[in-house]
């Protein structure tokens, strides 16, 4: 086991080396007075502002829905139902707090899902603690149904 | 299972968002935020939805001079006609959290073509028109529809002349749209009910426009499902 | 410890039986705009949340309807819901938006939805 988590540790680093934004100049923690107007409002944006960006066209495709999708839109939904948030908020924490890597490099309801389980924590529903301790219990529940 | 000794491979069976998605709706229901019963109805309620009230309330507005007047001042109200009810359909009795209860027809003419996008996430009239497709949400959509929609357009199989306006709906806020195209020739004298069938989704989205003979979306590829939606509930 | 504490039920109150944005009708005052005004789109800071895209920004467009009242999605989406604002969908030129929309298709347009702040007459 430990083995296996130092080789999922250092894939992990090799992939998000693979992830960083392409402005090909140094840009990590820069020095203040580097970021001028442009930069500011381009770092200080809302990722999901995309209209009008230059993209190339695509193969338009459909999409079955997987299981946990649905369930995850449900779970959403509910939570605004039962007024743990409103849409508006969703909204604000899927599509723009998520930040840039995140939003385009997760599926669509990826995006949604950790969402889901960020606003649980952060309006103190449930402590992170708990939230960890039940992913792996989920987890674990489906190791050993597997190995039945 | 037959074979003790190959061990499963765990991340194969059960993907990362799949336990993530358990432990959160678990969590939540432990904790009182919603019911079992809660995620259960909503769960039925978008079982019963898709595009068929939408392509209906367009040929109902075909047929019918003062309905159309109806459907493009009041979308909601012109919905209850054809079993939609933006507010108590839902659960909720306060329409669907993330739809709100605002639609509006847009109403096509033989010099302006309405073509429907949300530039911003993928807004889209669900109560009255089922889950969005997936292109509908692809960035690449949303990034080139309000710039270039005749190209997109025609990548839809959707060439039109210029002397036809083109207008991009951009649902950006809590309005949600969907297009009344113009009634194709070769249909008179047809029922609603022959004529609800060529309204097909993509003509209700506004990357296609009706034609008799066809009552499905073009077709493209489809991207399978791991583990599919069951509707067995 | 200390926990934030949050009214669940306040938007179910609001809302059940009328609707949103229905339940905020009668909330914003007099609309400053009219069908048909000529307006521009101002660029205000959006730091961290606005649904009201780039694009458009220094734009003139036309009014087409008042669409409802709501509160702003900058106040909305951390729940604050007690200031409330005209919504406007505006008509755009595509040409006004885009400096390389071709000459060819000068009548196409662009319609979306912008709350009162963000709008100035033209």
């Amino acid at each position: 086991m430990s083995s296996s988590t130092r080789e999922r540790v250092l894939r992990h680093i090799n992939t998000v080396g693979l992830l960083q934004p392409a402005l090909h100049q140094a840009t990590h923690a820069p020095y203040p007075d580097t970021i001028d107007h442009t930069l500011y409002r381009a770092y200080t944006r809302g990722v999901h502002d995309v209209g009008g960006e230059p993209d190339v066209p695509i193969q338009w495709e459909e999409k079955e829905e997987e299981q946990w999708e649905l369930n995850t839109f449900a779970t959403c939904e509910c939570l605004a139902w039962r007024g743990v948030w409103n849409a508006e908020e969703r909204r604000r924490r899927q599509n723009v707090d998520v930040g840039q890597t995140v939003y385009l490099g997760l599926p669509y309801y990826g995006r949604w899902l950790l969402t889901a389980a960020r606003i649980l924590v952060d309006k103190q529903y449930v402590t992170l603690t708990e939230l960890v301790n039940k992913i792996e219990e989920v987890k674990k529940r489906h190791e050993q149904n597997s190995s039945r | 299972m037959s074979d003790k000794h190959k061990p499963q491979p765990m991340v194969d069976e059960v993907s990362d968002f799949e336990i993530l998605e358990m432990a959160v709706r678990e969590l939540a229901i432990e904790k009182g935020l919603f019911s079992a019963d809660d995620h259960r109805r909503w769960t039925e309620y978008v079982h019963t939805l898709g595009p068929v009230p939408a392509a209906r309330l367009v040929a109902k507005a075909w047929l019918d001079p003062e309905y159309k007047k109806l459907a493009v001042t009041d979308g909601v109200k012109a919905s209850l006609a054809v079993g939609v009810d933006w507010i108590n359909s839902p659960p909720t009795g306060f329409g669907t959290p993330s739809d709100y209860c605002n639609l509006r027809v847009l109403e096509d003419t033989p010099k302006l073509k309405h073509v429907v996008v949300c530039t911003l996430c993928s807004c889209y009239p669900r109560p009255i028109l089922g889950q969005s497709p997936e292109w509908y949400r692809t960035p690449n959509y949303r990034r080139r529809l309000v710039r270039w929609p005749r190209q997109v357009l025609a990548e839809f199989g959707l060439q039109l002349s210029p002397e036809v306006e083109i207008r991009v709906a951009d649902s950006n806020q809590k309005t949600r749209y969907i297009v009344l195209p113009v009634r194709p020739a070769g249909t008179e004298g047809w029922t609603e009910d022959q004529l609800t069938e060529i309204v097909t989704r993509d003509c209700l989205i506004g990357v296609a426009v009706p034609k008799p003979g066809v009552t499905t979306n073009a077709k493209r590829p489809v991207h399978p499902a791991v583990h599919p939606v069951h509707h067995d509930h | 410890m200390s926990k934030i504490h949050h009214d669940r039920t306040h938007h179910a109150k609001k809302a059940t039986n009328i609707g949103d944005p229905q339940c905020f009708k009668g909330e914003a005052g007099a609309p400053k705009f009219k069908v048909g005004d000529r307006v521009r789109v101002k660029d205000l800071p959006d730091l961290f949340y606005t649904r009201t895209q780039t694009y458009p920004r220094g734009v003139v467009g036309t009014v087409t309807v008042l669409v409802y009242e709501s509160p702003a999605p900058e106040d909305e989406a951390w729940d604050n819901t007690d200031k409330s604002e005209w919504f406007y969908s505006v008509k755009f030129r595509q040409k006004d938006i885009w400096p390389d929309y071709h000459d060819l298709y000068a009548n196409d347009t662009l319609e979306t939805e912008l709350s009162e702040r963000w709008l100035e007459k033209a």
